[in-house]
């Protein structure tokens, strides 16, 4: 069965586009549409541009020197359509209203207390009690709140892999992002941990639209709304199918 | 066979290689020790003066370190603020914002900097005390000031590499993750690069510390002197221990100066190990101060 909605709205239109590091290239005529509040998944081959492709919708690729894109993208954000390739909105404000979640936990070497303020803190917002306030709806959407909640000034490292996970996931959750990139997000994880992690995402679709990266099937046919196959062929297609 | 015999051989050189490394300091430091050890005492550091007199300023030291103590620290402390910040700006940009082509010129020229003999340097500074001797009638020659300068540039390719490459080297999910929560680049550098660097960065501040504290051929060459006592100001010329080590070992006259000599090498040893700890301390405050203060 279907689990995409019947009233489907457009979120992420990707329209004939191609990348390249250098002179290689790893997209090639990419045309997809992403919707909203849908768990989209994204499998493939290693080495296809699965990462490239999340990358391209919060210019995450501008940090990698060497690189270009052709095409276009067309985000839908605050109900305006905006083209990241375009460069027709700020860097940080695509950044935050699109977030993303690596494969490897990075929680920052501070307080679990101060890795939630840090977007917050970096975005302006200097009202103790506002930060207090999104930090608890935060850790509570990421299914941390009662296990970090008496200890929000111990240093995040001491975290487990999966809690840490978590919480860059509540830190990416405290900015209210409009869409979850998410990069293999369970790949260093142990099953138990990876199983809450999916628990996690799939409860998110209510908030937001997430497109996830993932190399198990199984868990790619568990959670997906749509599953996409980007694979090479001679060219690498991009196939789209209800799950 | 062979390859085991060869792993053993290299595992074996490798200890022996460490163990007498580790030995011939030993050797050098027990031989500074008590060939020095005898002369280390007040009198080594204030000569026939009042100790409380002279700290109080009320006194001058004729036949004690005490001048060329301060005159060093005076130096390592100058030269280190003049190279720090431009060192740091330096590395920031190699890192984070030159291009390739940039990066390979710019870097480059450090690597040159890096390479240019102690002395050329001094040379450079005596030159520019000449000429600043020439047109300001006098008033200015070689001081204190011109010294720290020579030396902040000798000590500039250390702090501006360990800089580049402590960021360079930061992993891909430590650079990205401020990034990718909407920071600028500026905010990434400043909140999450600059703190996760600092161990590297503080290395590269450490040696040129201790490069700031031994070198003697560019101060011999920028405003040292045999006696100058404490340095007054920035534009005086100044007393400093590498410079009285060498002179007093090159022109002793009997046992005990040149024992004079150990034991200003002992209290040079002293005061560069005690700037090594107070850059450790600072280092790991530093590190807390700068991820915590958004």
């Amino acid at each position: 069965m279907d689990k995409v909605p019947k009233q489907k709205k457009e979120k992420i239109i990707f329209d004939s586009v191609n990348f390249f590091y250098g002179t290689r290239q790893v997209l090639y005529d990419i045309s997809a549409t992403f919707y909203s509040n849908t768990l989209t998944a994204i499998t493939g081959p290693s080495g296809q541009g699965k990462s490239t492709l999340l990358g391209l919708l919060n210019c995450m690729w501008n940090e990698v020197p060497n690189t270009r894109c052709s095409g276009d993208i067309q985000i839908l954000l605050g109900g305006q359509w905006v083209s990241p390739l375009r460069k027709d909105i700020s860097l940080s404000h695509l950044r935050r209203k699109v977030a993303m979640i690596f494969q490897e936990p990075n929680p920052l070497p501070m307080s679990i207390g101060k890795n939630m303020a840090f977007p917050l803190k970096l975005a302006g917002v200097r009202d103790k009690y506002l930060i207090e306030e999104k930090v608890h709806t935060a850790l509570e959407q990421a299914f941390l709140w009662e296990e970090v909640k008496d200890r929000l000034e111990e240093s995040a490292l001491n975290l487990s892999g999966g809690q840490k996970q978590r919480l860059c996931i509540a830190r990416a959750l405290i900015l209210e992002p409009e869409i979850l990139l998410c990069d293999e997000p369970t790949s260093s994880l142990d099953s138990k941990a990876a199983g809450i992690i999916e628990e996690l995402l799939v409860s998110l679709k209510k908030d937001c639209t997430l497109l996830v990266v993932s190399h198990y099937l199984d868990q790619v046919r568990r959670i997906g709304d749509l599953v996409m196959t980007l694979e090479n062929e001679g060219l690498t297609n991009f196939k789209e199918r209800s799950s | 066979m062979m390859r085991v015999f060869a792993e053993r051989m290299v595992e074996y050189l490798s200890w022996a290689m460490a163990f007498l490394l580790c030995l011939s300091l030993s050797v050098f430091l027990s031989y500074l020790l008590i060939k020095g050890l005898p002369s280390l005492g007040t009198e080594l550091v204030f000569g026939k003066a009042d100790p409380l007199s002279v700290l109080m300023g009320r006194e001058r030291v004729f036949d004690g370190i005490f001048p060329a103590i301060i005159g060093t620290l005076c130096l390592v402390v100058l030269s280190t603020v003049i190279a720090l910040p431009l060192g740091i700006c330096s590395g920031i940009y190699l890192s984070e914002y030159a291009t390739p082509v940039m990066k390979k010129a710019v870097g480059g020229l450090f690597d040159v900097l890096a390479g240019i003999p102690s002395i050329v340097v001094g040379l450079y500074g005596f030159s520019v005390a000449i000429f600043l001797h020439h047109h300001f009638s006098g008033r200015l020659g070689p001081c204190l000031l011109i010294s720290a300068l020579s030396l902040g540039v000798l000590v500039l390719p250390y702090i501006v590499r360990s800089t580049q490459t402590s960021l360079e080297e930061l992993p891909a999910h430590i650079r990205h993750t401020a990034t990718a929560l909407g920071a600028t680049r500026l905010q990434n550098i400043a909140y999450v690069l600059i703190p996760n660097a600092l161990s590297g960065i503080s290395s590269g501040v450490i040696l040129a510390i201790g490069r700031c504290a031994e070198d003697t051929a560019v101060i011999l060459l920028t405003g040292v002197v045999a006696t100058a006592g404490v340095p007054s100001s920035l534009l005086a010329q100044y007393e400093a221990l590498p410079f009285y080590i060498y002179y007093i070992s090159s022109q002793y006259t009997n046992p005990a100066e040149l024992s004079n000599g150990y034991g200003a090498c002992l209290v040079l040893l002293g005061i560069c190990s005690a700037l090594f700890m107070v850059a450790h301390g600072m280092k790991k405050r530093l590190f807390h101060w700068a991820l915590y203060r958004l």
